[in-house]
């Protein structure tokens, strides 16, 4: 599970912090905290938004992405230190990252009280309207005598203390779950297939459902085409170069905008023969048009977009209907970002890896058996054959897609 | 006549708190002379190993200590006080002690209907935290609601009871100083408690 850490105080010296980073190392088996830098943030004011500041944004965007927040905070003058209470202005103003967002409390002290005031005072500004976290109810990790509570290498000394954190620490992890399994049946559903947000690149006026969307969509934007040269993040290469390059490439590949628009893919191969069968009428397609009326292929579609919008994970990886003996066919689903880290889309990839199975098998002498004790699970999919659905013309019908995202499904660890 | 520092609690242009204050400022000048405050520039509370403190927190540490009290206009943020406000008490209550046992009136304005009350109720909380220490008048609470339409274009309040629950209480914190002067028994100990809080002990 991936949490975020946020020590309340910009002190010089906090052993909240320290607390914090005692969570990320002692428990790192259990969870993935990274523990935030609030150091350098602005003063809150209203006649100054700052809100798309890199140091803000890079707070959303990893709280965005967390499962949880743990937040430790010290205790000045019976509340919660202003540089905290700071940051949660900001991230309730024109953002609102904790919105649904799972936070457990946590705090240090000098003498018995652990924060306890501070931590009563934090708990009804998380729960203010504009920044609506849920905080686990009920337990309360107050450390007292902090000063003599670390050894010199950042470990808690106590036993019972650090039993009572892991306990506390789990109870958090099963309610994260559960919050998050619910905020997710919310926020994918508004993910909006029909493609009508609309984003920076889409074209306007034409419709995207157009048999000649590509053409009419060219000409309205004078796209080049042919011999022109296109300067690439590292080449430079003409129009029609990236065309031989990609149609050589023998993975199928499919662009998605973030605006949920279809809007190209790699043909080299004719429809009826490709894993995913994509036609050239259905380029420009809002998803919707693409997937076929059935309920339940555009929920498990809205669910592996929105997952990968919202930075639950970079990579959803699939096996999907098609697979025999002589073909493993999976899918591939990952996160595209421009340079501010910005969701720019899903890059879609279908490849029957079973040639480089049987190249494994062959170097390592090895034999394809199967496990009588195999678990079919969403992750694996391996030996799973879900019903074909006749219908789910262009695209795949995604075998499991309430995979439970996890490290180990993520490409990258944030 | 009595002398009375007046936080404005935010650091916004425009503030319907800092228009409360004014308004106070002008409406009861013939009882006190209120001095309004701006918290704006100061920095982010850090507790540094130098325990270093602003300029104008020590400035201002030097203007309450002088004055007869403090009243605080405060919004409400996230069912608290801002964090520049918040900010401003921290730096005030780090190595200096301006607020032992100073009469302090606490009022506040919102948009809404609820006038602020969560933040004063947190920020009572606060100035009675042992390194602040101040002397809060009891039982007491302005809660303007509604703040954007409450004040005529003069800068008055418009309502009739509004008006008259803070002549009120205003009479009532007037009084409270008188008290409160009285009240010192324990003021040196106060201090010395204060004084000794050191927040890296604390």
């Amino acid at each position: 599970m991936k949490l975020v850490g946020i020590a309340g105080s910009i002190a010089d010296q906090s052993y909240n912090r320290m607390l914090l980073n005692f969570i990320a190392k002692h428990f790192a088996g259990l969870v993935d905290v990274d523990v935030l830098n609030i150091n350098d943030v602005p003063m809150f004011c209203q006649d100054d938004d700052q809100t798309d500041s890199p140091v803000i944004q890079d707070l959303v965007k990893k709280i965005q992405a967390a499962d949880g927040v743990i937040i430790a905070t010290p205790e000045h003058n019976h509340s919660v230190p202003a540089a905290l209470k700071n940051i949660i202005e900001w991230l309730s103003y024109e953002v609102h990252p904790f919105d649904q967002k799972p936070v457990m409390i946590v705090g240090a002290s000098y003498h018995v009280q652990g924060s306890s005031r501070a931590q009563l005072h934090l708990r009804q500004i998380l729960e203010a309207p504009g920044v609506n976290a849920i905080v686990l109810p009920g337990n309360e990790f107050l450390l007292g005598d902090v000063k003599s509570a670390f050894d010199d290498e950042g470990n808690l000394k106590d036993q019972r203390t650090i039993d009572f954190l892991q306990s506390t620490i789990q109870k958090f992890i099963k309610f994260a779950e559960v919050i998050n399994m619910i905020g997710q049946t919310n926020s994918y559903e508004d993910e909006d297939l029909s493609a009508k947000k609309g984003t920076d690149t889409t074209i306007e006026g034409v419709d995207m459902n157009d048999e000649n969307w590509l053409d009419k969509a060219s000409k309205k934007v004078n796209a080049v085409e042919g011999d022109t040269y296109v300067k690439l993040d590292s080449g430079l290469l003409t129009v029609n170069q990236l065309n031989y390059f990609l149609k050589t490439i023998p993975i199928e590949l499919t662009y998605v905008d973030e605006n949920n628009q279809f809007i190209y893919y790699n043909r080299f191969l004719p429809t009826k023969d490709m894993l995913a069968k994509r036609t050239p009428a259905q380029v420009g397609d809002s998803l919707d048009t693409v997937h076929p009326e059935i309920s339940r292929v555009i929920k498990h579609v809205k669910q592996v977009i929105n997952t990968l919008r919202t930075g639950k994970t970079d990579l959803v990886s699939m096996a999907v209907p098609g697979s025999d003996d002589k073909h493993h066919v999976m899918h591939y689903y990952k996160a595209m970002h421009d340079e501010e880290g910005n969701y720019k889309g899903v890059n879609e990839w279908a490849v029957d890896i079973k040639p480089i199975v049987d190249q494994y098998l062959k170097a390592t002498g090895q034999k394809l058996v199967k496990d009588p004790n195999a678990q079919v699970d969403a992750n694996s999919g391996a030996s799973e054959k879900p019903s074909v659905d006749a219908t789910s013309g262009a695209s795949e019908e995604p075998a499991k897609p309430e995979v439970k995202v996890d490290a180990t499904t993520s490409a990258s660890k944030h | 006549m009595k002398k009375f520092i007046a936080i404005v609690g935010s650091n916004s242009a425009k503030s319907t708190n800092r228009e409360l204050l004014e308004y106070m400022q002008k409406h009861f000048q013939n009882q006190a002379e209120i001095e309004l405050v701006e918290i704006k520039g100061l920095p982010i509370f850090k507790k540094s190993i130098d325990k270093y403190v602003p300029k104008r927190a020590l400035e201002l540490a030097n203007r309450i200590e002088a004055a007869d009290g403090v009243i605080i206009a405060t919004p409400e943020y996230d069912h608290s006080i801002p964090a520049a406000l918040s900010s401003t008490l921290a730096w005030l209550s780090y190595g200096i002690h301006p607020f032992v046992d100073k009469p302090v009136m606490i009022t506040g304005a919102s948009y809404g209907s609820l006038g602020s009350s969560r933040a004063q109720s947190q920020l009572r909380q606060i100035l009675d935290s042992p390194e602040l220490k101040a002397r809060i008048m009891p039982s007491s609470e302005f809660l303007l609601g509604h703040s954007l339409q409450a004040f005529d274009d003069n800068g008055d309040l418009k309502s009739e009871a509004e008006t008259e629950q803070l002549d009120g209480l205003f009479k009532d914190f007037l009084q409270f100083v008188d008290i409160s002067e009285q009240l010192n028994h324990a003021n040196d100990v106060n201090k010395q408690k204060a004084e000794q809080f050191s927040w890296d002990i604390g």
